[in-house]
């Protein structure tokens, strides 16, 4: 390196200028050497026949060639094409000229290195005045970094743009400012405006409110945290077309970093008909809930007034038995009875229909309760059924439930009832379990050796005024396992049976667990 | 002392407030059978419940009554007011008043004791079950409770 630092003195030398100026111009020369070789790039400088006259370290390390082998050559051995020609005047134009319309501007060239090599260059030319002429002083900058970065800019946003424009939604890039610098044709179409229409342009004339406002910073937030705060998630707005129509829109954000900063991408879907069905489901809820609530007060309504009048045919036909049975003939006694069974019949009818309107129309209160003590209290209840049947009822240790206290006591006492009412000769045995099944859930089991049902009947069973026998078999009016399956499902559980006719049945039904822990 | 009057053979008398004709022919029968000292007198709304209570018009000769047996839901003036007007008054509050309705209603019940109701009691659907407990009304209200024999002066 040395040896290299030393050899441009002598092509100095070279130059063979007159005597008295030497001095002088060796001491400019060093002044300019200094220059030369702090510069950052390569330095060169060349004489109007293309030869290398002057270079600087840079130079030597960028293109592998040492100083003294480059010293006199032609540029075209390192700058193969574009350079030395510019140097030439030709017939349109001095050389001067030719020189001045260089000068300062970046031309982009390829450099050669000794071992064959090119790499993409740049060079700035400044004119160096000198007794032989004017000489050209060349900056080379090795820009191959700044070419790949380029290429690769390109490629990717080339493969942006083809995202963007694949993209199922419409999309649309906005800055900081709330312009919109970027969108796809689904844009277009969306919005139905043309794309030069909108570049450039306000997003907020496609999206009037609730965008642009997330992209600004405001007192309590950076325009990063605003944003950082909005990425990913589906935000609902409206939309407005050229046309001035509005349609509801759903937004998608994410950040895409730039020269010009961060700039967002929104994918915007039109969720016109999500909606719509949306709303239209919801309307249908909404009618069938009202419906239903309708025709439970219904129920409970004239099932109530039912009872009044009721009580008054029941009441008198059974006074009328009290008072004149035996005392007039015996057609009479036999028409009073057939009344006072039509009417006592339909008293517990009516009362099974208000007890099973009353599920769904009182407010539930769900608390950690015990459901042994409620199915102790439906024991209770049904202490004359037990008695009279000899029935056999056992449980294992119940768990604490989530339940109403009322509805599971009246639950516990429909199932039992029937297990203990439906059995052949036997002693009817009932026995209750409870077990764990998925999460918190516990599924109940009540188990009875009685006459079993048949499998087409698991189903029918549990709808309103169903009934498998006949009212000289077994009294009931058909609403009990309805009102079971009723309460069952207000408190998010199913009710099904099991049962083989002749081997008895199971019911089972689902109830959350308590609150407190598992 | 009136539940002595059993023994003396003197009446009970008993006031129903009642507007429904059936209910109250089914009350006179079945307090007929369960104790025929009984005289049942009828109000069929809350307006005539009070002229009796008072002895106003019509009703100048009217017994004090031993009992009153106040049905909720009354023409002209309901169950709750005439219930209030009883308690309110001197003269009348220490007749015991019986609530006997329908309405199995937790806001009805609460207000009727608020009212200072002596008891709340449902009419019972089925008539055995009305038997019964008219059979009960006899046997504590008008037997085994001892109530001042004279209206308080004053």
């Amino acid at each position: 390196m040395k040896s290299a630092r030393s050899a441009p003195t002598t092509v100095i030398r070279d130059l063979s200028l007159p005597d008295a100026a030497e001095k002088h111009l060796a001491q400019m020369e060093s002044k300019y050497r200094g220059l030369l070789e702090a510069a950052p790039d390569a330095m060169v400088v060349v004489n109007q026949g293309g030869d290398i006259v002057l270079l600087n370290l840079q130079a030597e390390k960028q293109f592998g060639y040492r100083r003294d082998e480059l010293l006199g050559q032609k540029v075209t051995s390192i700058i193969p094409e574009g350079f030395a020609e510019r140097l030439v005047a030709d017939d349109l134009r001095s050389a001067e000229d030719a020189l001045a319309q260089q000068i300062g501007t970046g031309i982009e060239l390829i450099g050669r290195r000794k071992d064959g090599g090119e790499f993409p260059i740049e060079i700035m030319l400044s004119p160096l005045e000198s007794a032989e002429g004017i000489l050209v002083t060349a900056a080379i900058r090795d820009i191959s970094a700044r070419k790949t970065d380029e290429k690769h800019l390109a490629q990717m946003e080339s493969k942006y743009r083809g995202l963007l424009e694949a993209a199922p939604d419409a999309m649309v890039v906005v800055n900081q400012s709330g312009d919109i610098v970027l969108l796809n044709l689904q844009a277009e179409k969306q919005f139905g405006y043309r794309r030069d229409e909108l570049l450039g342009q306000e997003v907020k004339n496609i999206i009037p409110e609730g965008f642009a406002e997330r992209l600004l910073a405001d007192g309590l937030r950076s325009a990063d945290d605003a944003l950082a705060q909005q990425i990913g998630t589906g935000i609902e707005l409206t939309g407005r077309r050229k046309d001035e129509s509005e349609f509801p829109i759903e937004l998608m954000l994410s950040p895409l970093e730039s020269a010009e900063g961060i700039l967002v991408t929104a994918a915007i879907r039109d969720i016109s008909v999500r909606k719509a069905a949306e709303a239209n489901l919801l309307q249908k809820v909404k009618e069938l809930y009202r419906s239903n609530e309708e025709l439970e007060q219904f129920a409970y309504f004239a099932s109530h007034d039912l009872q009044e009048p009721l009580r008054m045919v029941a009441s008198y036909t059974q006074l009328l038995s009290r008072r004149y049975k035996g005392k007039l003939d015996a057609d009479a006694d036999e028409f009073i009875a057939f009344a006072m069974d039509g009417a006592s019949r339909m008293q517990r009818l009516i009362q099974d229909l208000l007890a099973y309107s009353r599920v769904g129309l009182t407010g539930m209160d769900l608390l950690d309760i015990s459901s042994e003590d409620a199915l102790q209290q439906a024991l209770i209840n049904l202490r004359g059924a037990i008695e009279e049947s000899g029935a056999l009822v056992t449980y294992d240790p119940l768990p604490t439930v989530l339940a109403d206290e009322m509805q599971l006591i009246q639950l516990f006492q429909n199932l039992v009832g029937n297990a203990i009412k439906y059995h052949d000769t036997r002693i009817p045995k009932v026995h209750i379990v409870a077990a764990r099944s998925s999460g918190k859930k516990w599924t109940f089991s009540v188990q009875d050796n009685g006459l079993g049902i048949e499998p087409q009947y698991f189903e029918k069973i549990f709808g309103l005024f169903q009934r498998l026998h006949k009212r000289e078999e077994f009294a009931g009016t058909g609403i009990g396992l309805a009102i079971c399956k009723k309460i069952v499902e207000r408190h998010g559980g199913r009710i099904s049976v099991e049962s083989q006719s002749g081997h008895g049945s199971t019911f089972r039904f689902t109830l959350a667990g308590s609150r407190e822990k598992s | 002392m009136k539940a002595a009057a059993k023994e003396n053979g003197m009446s009970i008398e008993i006031l129903l407030v009642e507007d429904s004709p059936g209910d109250v022919r089914l009350t006179q029968e079945v307090f007929r059978d369960a104790n025929s000292l009984i005289r049942l007198h009828v109000a069929s709304d809350g307006v005539e419940a009070m002229a009796f209570l008072r002895r106003e018009g019509l009703h100048i000769r009217a017994p004090r009554p031993d009992l009153v047996l106040l049905d909720l839901n009354l023409p002209k003036m309901d169950g709750r007011e005439v219930l209030a007007q009883i308690k309110e008054d001197s003269g009348l509050k220490t007749i015991p008043t019986l609530i006997l309705t329908t309405s199995d209603a937790e806001a009805d019940i609460l207000k009727s004791y608020q009212l200072q109701a002596n008891c709340y009691l449902n009419k019972p659907v089925r008539f055995d079950a009305f038997e019964s407990l008219v059979k009960s009304i006899n046997d504590f209200w008008l037997t085994k409770v001892k109530l001042p024999s004279q209206a308080p002066s004053g």
